[in-house]
């Protein structure tokens, strides 16, 4: 892992085209920090993205088609 | 192009041969960025499959205005990420899970799935309410009961 000291108002640049800005630090305990990026580049805090991301495979993890056909045949 | 009724929504059209392209993917899913509809036409129920990976296959139902109360609004980054315009046709979806509970359909209401009709692009939009629920009981599985929760 790279780790880089930023002050407020300076920056982070990864790749092409994102852009990473600290624009405020609380106390030492949190940063706030400004991100441009592509639209195709999703943004989402780790927590949220990795729970989502759980969901999702829960979600595609069995055959959704043959479930379907499954619940019309039931109804 | 399928007309879908849906008795307690509005009406959505959705063409069975039209292709969705997410620019973002799905989360967890960010190489598959076009999906279809398969099976529309069979209740409220459909299935988003990628046509680039198999096993991106979603089963989605309509956001449902009576039990869920209004639709999410999107964001400024959601809006041009899905090029909306006032007059858009939108459409929101929520993922279901069918497969983790055996006794309920579960539904992830913290990150619906908005398609702008018009221009056959789609989002899974993460909600900032961390009060919405991940695990919502949508449905009965078929067979344990024709109840909804």
């Amino acid at each position: 892992m790279i780790v880089l000291r930023r002050k407020v108002g300076q920056a982070i640049h990864i790749g092409k085209d994102i852009r990473i800005v600290v624009t405020e630090v609380e106390s030492n305990t949190r940063a706030h920090l400004g991100i441009e990026a592509p639209i195709e580049v999703p943004v989402h805090r780790l927590e949220i993205h990795e729970a989502i991301q759980q969901e999702n495979c829960a979600a595609s993890q069995g055959d959704a088609r043959a479930w379907l056909q499954e619940a019309v045949n039931d109804a | 192009m399928m007309h879908e009724e849906q008795s307690w929504k509005a009406v959505a059209e959705i063409d069975q041969a039209e292709v969705f392209h997410f620019p973002q993917g799905l989360v967890g899913f960010p190489g598959a960025n076009d999906y279809v509809m398969l099976n529309s036409g069979h209740g409220d129920i459909v299935c988003m499959q990628a046509t680039e990976q198999a096993e991106a296959a979603f089963l989605v139902s309509p956001w449902d205005v009576n039990r869920l109360g209004k639709q999410p609004e999107l964001t400024s980054d959601q809006k041009k990420c899905l090029q909306c315009r006032n007059e858009t046709r939108l459409l929101w979806l929520l993922v279901l899970n069918p497969f983790s509970d055996p006794a309920w359909v579960l539904a992830n209401m913290r990150a619906p799935v908005a398609i702008n009709l018009d221009a056959s692009l789609g989002m899974q939009c993460v909600q900032a309410n961390p009060e919405l629920d991940l695990h919502f009981h949508w449905m009965c599985q078929p067979g344990q009961s024709n109840q909804a929760a």
